[in-house]
């Protein structure tokens, strides 16, 4: 009962690694950047989910649409206005390091806003739970899941079922062919970058459901974000996904049946491994084919 | 080019030699003392760094009010020399070096023992005394330091007291596991647990040891509800503190008590749990009703309203603990009746002494002396941290048993 206990925990956990880490994928694999201020947005979303729950008392999951139209808005401009620029300038590699300077200066603006202590969003059912013969289930981790799925399907579907999507897979896949057709490119850069960000909010606002959070665990997130993106592959919600409970399973098997202070060890033991036998990724990479 | 260079050169010479006599007469005049140091005012441990800091800062700001202090027939105005370490151990040396380069004479511990413990080879070398509130960890006090002094006991001996405590309990746990993250402090705090515990009788379950941050704790609390002790008692940091609470009530995770290190104290822990956090166990090591007389604000009242006045954080024993630094200090330099540090770290390793955070008595090896500085047992009820243990410095009777936590008002 244990083994179904810690897979349903692993499973349960992957769904949160894996909506953390979709938008970090998806900037990885259309613009090519490491965006290093990741977890960052995604403590944005999380702040401001607690924001909107503390002054307003609306329910969390509520905030999301709100949230996420939020921090489009706010990756779209920080792409149009920042990133492109490094990228124009110099290279990929100063848009990297432009990321991480970004990252210490959300970070600190959240220190100066929020002050440094943690906060939890502590809905009436945040305490509630699921039982299943002998295994235990926390029912907001659940909905977190439930909600991370919903999410990662309508991903999916916008970018494999509309106009939008199919414009940033061509421009992914051949940027000159894309712009020789008519798309401006620097406005999907633009657009992807938003929609990466809207997810890293979403994303953030569901983890602060579920943990207590505090500016400096940004680099957590991104840090959780890349391994998942190497485990996975780069671009794509499935490959996301598939990197996410991976990752879940392996955190909650290590701690189970090593030790739980070796989950950390074995998820860098697996980064290292991946990126020796299949650096592109278990599913690869969405874009790369055409590349 | 090179003449424009030369000019400012001659004007910044210039400036420099008219403001020399100035500066001088306004450093003969300010009869300052100095204390230096380092604070985690962002990053990891700047929660609880903050109320350290804001502890520091009531007891410079109440003194200076009064006049300063007299030392050998002098008066001295305090001045705090602080800076922001971002919860970083490096970043924290690099400042307490150019503090000392800077010759400061006196420091100030930061919050964490991780960051505690290298400051403090680095003051020690350089033989200028630390008083800290912020490092517990038994490592600060086995190198054979002589300038380091603690607030609080080494880790391993914080748990004597509240071992006595669980003993006083009817019907009496028998059993306890414990849950440990891999951090300085948290990792001592736990072995002196499991030492204090299994000396006090009560049998070991399990010993859990988690990573330094963590974001999940269902694999454990499986295993907890699987072998459940009577006493599930946690050696962590304020968030994962709350992380493990919360989990543990969103999986109806029931233990007999839950006791942890760090967490329930804080304001924002207890509002996060609402009425689940009733009947949790901590460690306190002060109360702002408790009667002890302090020499300059009278009392642990007086000093809690004085901070309500300028502060809008919460008061936390941290704050506390961080004042009891400057009163000690303070107390010292009149008792050595002298500034020099080496006289005045000798003036510190004899200090007993009633201030507003308790009777201050230090170890040989620097660190709170554990019968003298050890912790009370705390208890949220209906809300609030109160004292209920010892029977001497009680603030509210138990609740015990603790109901499990579906059952809780």
């Amino acid at each position: 009962m244990l083994a179904v206990q810690t897979i349903a925990d692993g499973l349960v956990l992957g769904g949160l690694y894996a909506l953390a880490a979709v938008g970090f994928s998806l900037i990885f694999g259309v613009l090519g950047v490491v965006n290093l201020s990741h977890g960052a947005i995604v403590m944005m979303g999380a702040y401001l989910t607690w924001f909107v729950w503390h002054t307003t008392g609306l329910d969390p999951l509520l905030a999301i649409p709100p949230v996420m139209l939020v921090l489009f808005a706010f990756g779209y401009v920080y792409q149009r206005g920042l990133i492109q620029l490094a990228v124009d300038r110099s290279s990929l590699l100063a848009s990297m390091l432009v990321t991480f300077g970004v990252a210490l200066m959300l970070r600190n603006l959240l220190v100066l806003v929020f002050s440094p202590d943690f906060k939890s969003i502590t809905p009436g059912y945040a305490f509630n739970y699921l039982r299943l013969g002998e295994v235990t289930i926390d029912l907001v981790r659940i909905s977190a899941l439930a909600a991370s799925l919903a999410l990662l399907g309508a991903l999916a579907w916008v970018l494999n079922r509309t106009r939008i999507g199919r414009v940033i897979r061509a421009t992914a896949q051949q940027e000159l062919a894309a712009r020789l057709c008519g798309v401006n490119a620097r406005h999907v850069y633009g657009m992807t970058f938003g929609v990466s960000a809207a997810f890293a909010g979403a994303s953030g606002a569901i983890l602060g459901i579920v943990l207590p959070f505090a500016p400096p665990d940004e680099a957590n997130w991104t840090l959780n974000a890349f391994v998942v993106v190497v485990l996975g592959g780069v671009g794509s919600p499935s490959g996301a996904l598939l990197g996410g409970l991976v990752l879940g399973l392996i955190s909650t098997a290590t701690s189970q049946l090593i030790g739980p202070a070796f989950p950390n060890a074995m998820m860098f033991l697996i980064l290292v491994l991946m990126l020796m036998v299949r650096p592109a990724g278990l599913l690869g990479n969405a874009f790369a084919a055409s590349r | 080019m090179a003449r424009i260079a030369r000019r400012t050169l001659f004007r910044l010479a210039g400036g420099t030699a008219l403001a020399m006599p100035a500066l001088h007469t306004g450093h003969a005049q300010a009869r300052k003392l100095v204390f230096g140091g380092s604070v985690p005012l962002s990053g990891g441990a700047a929660e609880t760094g903050l109320n350290v800091n804001n502890g520091y800062a009531t007891a410079v700001k109440f003194i200076n009010e009064q006049g300063g202090v007299d030392i050998a027939g002098t008066r001295y105005q305090l001045e705090l020399k602080l800076f922001d370490d971002a919860s970083d151990p490096s970043r924290a040396t690099t400042l307490i070096q150019r503090l000392i380069d800077d010759r400061v004479d006196f420091f100030l511990g930061s919050f964490g023992s991780n960051i505690v413990l290298p400051t403090a080879a680095i003051t020690e070398r350089a033989e200028k005394p630390m008083v800290q509130a912020g490092g517990g960890s038994d490592q600060i006090f086995t190198q054979g330091y002589r300038y380091v002094f603690g607030m609080y006991p080494r880790a391993t001996r914080q748990f004597q007291s509240t071992v006595a405590f669980f003993k006083s309990l009817t019907p009496q746990p028998k059993t306890f596991s414990v849950i440990a993250t891999n951090d300085a402090f948290s990792k001592t705090f736990a072995a002196g647990i499991v030492k204090d515990c299994t000396a006090g009788g009560f049998q070991l379950i399990e010993n859990y040891l988690l990573p330094e941050q963590i974001s999940d704790t269902s694999s454990v609390l499986s295993s907890v509800r699987s072998k459940t002790p009577d006493m599930l008692l946690c050696a962590m940091h304020d968030q994962n503190s709350l992380l493990v609470a919360r989990q543990m009530i969103a999986t109806g995770t029931n233990v007999g008590l839950l006791f942890q290190g760090l967490g329930p104290q804080l304001t924002s822990y207890r509002e996060a749990l609402g009425r689940y956090a009733n009947g949790i166990f901590y460690p306190t090591y002060w109360d702002r009703r408790s009667t002890w007389k302090d020499p300059f604000f009278g009392s642990p009242t007086k000093f809690a309203e004085y901070y309500a006045k300028n502060f809008t954080r919460p008061l936390a024993y941290h704050c506390a603990a961080g004042a009891a630094c400057i009163i000690t200090y303070v107390k010292a330099m009149q008792a050595a009746r002298s500034i020099d540090p080496v006289k005045v770290r000798d003036a510190l390793a004899a200090t007993d002494l009633e201030t507003l955070y308790g009777r201050i008595k230090f170890t040989p090896e620097g660190d709170g002396d554990a019968v003298v500085m050890g912790p009370s047992v705390g208890q949220v009820l209906k809300g609030q941290g109160e004292v209920v243990y010892p029977a001497g410095a009680k603030t509210a009777d138990l609740l015990w048993p603790v109901p499990d936590w579906d059952k809780k008002s």
